[in-house]
């Protein structure tokens, strides 16, 4: 196709709406640098960024900021005191947390859980919840949690190190169908980790969660083996 | 009329614009300040995209962290010269919240959607003012101009991430008229905001 018969079809293609063979040609057009389509797709695709500049203004909080630094591995500046403060409560409730689970509900709740959403799916009322590794010796072992209308909870121990271009994923496995990610996450150095998926999931059509490593941006699918798999009796 | 609530954090992100080529290059010498004032500056409108698609305040945290930590790890694909990364950050969250959206209602992930990574070249030149208030104001003054029919189509697409058989469904309308309805929407917007694109 010339690049007049798909004049009417950038903006479509920039919303992500074209179809064949449309898709396909204005693709190869951008791919050869075409002089024509491709200013017209960057007009569109700033014409569809300033259309989400346009979401009515909402603040996130303050934790966001932080959050956001420390999953690069960037370090505050000066005494940091409150940053001390809350990484030294996060592992201490970690650390009772994960107690918690390998021996027994209920000793340690107060202190352990350090998350609103934590608590709410593993105390949520149709919490379903997996076991992984426990008959090995050295695989990471662990519980999952999944709640309908709370998320998934993953706690796990004995993860190996990660290379330092590569990060924890999650999964959500439907039953028939392909994995969906369910996030990143790290380990602490001790090789363990305790990472939570927010929102609604169809508990009666999962069939597991699953985890393995991938590149640090994250994949649409699963690259690797599955470093754990929980499968999901009910 | 927009509040000054909503004038506030795109008034802040004007000021990046003749600031982006820096910032670019700073992110692509893994500068971790730079980070830092790359979410300065569109951590707000980011997180307030992300919250308008998934309207839980926790979950768009969460997406935001992840658009973030995904500029951080991909700067290196866009332009450090003619860059624009506050749209190709916004893109980038968009279609972050959208991904999870389409997961966490069982639907389908929209296979056409445009990858953004693929496209970071294209997200250059392209106004520096391009969040100011202003330029919103004309965006919803352009969206105000459409009929009903269009401007729903158009916010079914972009906040809620449908393809346009889906839309037929919800809207009960045969998939003809859906599309014939999502380009005239979308040329109609094109006309009305073209001239402050830029071209190269």
């Amino acid at each position: 196709m010339n690049c007049d018969q798909l004049r009417e079809h950038y903006e479509l293609y920039a919303w992500g709406l074209a179809e064949e063979p449309e898709r396909a040609e204005i693709r190869e057009h951008l791919q050869r640098g075409c002089k024509v389509c491709e200013p017209a797709v960057k007009r569109a695709l700033e014409t569809r960024a300033l259309l989400g500049a346009s979401a009515p203004a909402a603040q996130p909080s303050a934790q966001l900021r932080r959050r956001i630094l420390a999953s690069v591995g960037v370090e505050r500046r000066g005494p940091g005191w409150f940053a001390v403060w809350a990484m030294a409560a996060a592992l201490a409730a970690m650390f009772l947390f994960l107690s918690f689970v390998l021996q027994s509900r209920g000793k340690y709740v107060e202190e352990a859980f350090r998350s609103r959403a934590a608590f709410a799916i593993l105390y949520g009322p149709n919490t379903v919840e997996a076991s992984f590794g426990g008959s090995q010796p050295l695989p990471p072992r662990g519980k999952v949690f999944v709640n309908s209308s709370q998320g998934v909870l993953l706690i796990a121990s004995n993860l190996p190190r990660t290379p330092s271009d590569k990060i924890y994923e999650m999964w959500i496995i439907p039953k028939g169908a392909k994995p969906v990610p369910a996030g990143l996450f790290q380990s602490s150095e001790d090789g363990e980790a305790m990472h939570i998926r927010r929102g609604t999931v169809d508990v009666a059509s999962t069939a597991a969660v699953a985890v393995t490593v991938e590149n640090r941006t994250g994949a649409d699918q699963p690259t690797s083996t599955l470093l754990i798999a929980a499968a999901l009796t009910r | 009329m927009l509040c000054a609530g909503v004038i506030f954090p795109l008034i802040l992100a004007v000021y990046a614009g003749p600031e982006d080529q820096a910032l670019i290059v700073r992110l692509q010498r893994r500068d971790p300040q730079a980070l830092a004032e790359l979410y300065d500056l569109y951590g707000g409108l980011a997180y307030s995209l992300v919250l308008r698609v998934i309207r839980d305040k926790a979950i768009a945290e969460d997406l935001v962290q992840e658009t973030f930590l995904r500029v951080w790890n991909r700067v290196h694909s866009i332009d450090s010269e003619r860059g624009a990364i506050g749209p190709w950050l916004l893109a980038i969250a968009r279609n972050r919240a959208i991904d999870y959206l389409r997961s966490s209602a069982g639907r389908e992930r929209n296979s056409v959607e445009l990858d953004e990574s693929e496209h970071a070249p294209l997200y250059r030149e392209m106004e520096s003012g391009i969040f100011i208030s202003d330029q919103v104001r004309r965006v919803k003054a352009a969206m105000d101009k459409l009929a009903p029919n269009y401007r729903t189509v158009v916010e079914l697409a972009y906040f809620e991430g449908m393809t346009q058989p889906e839309m037929s469904a919800k809207m009960g309308q045969p998939l003809g008229t859906i599309k014939t309805w999502m380009r005239t929407a979308l040329q109609s917007l094109r006309d009305e905001l073209g001239v402050a694109v830029s071209s190269s």
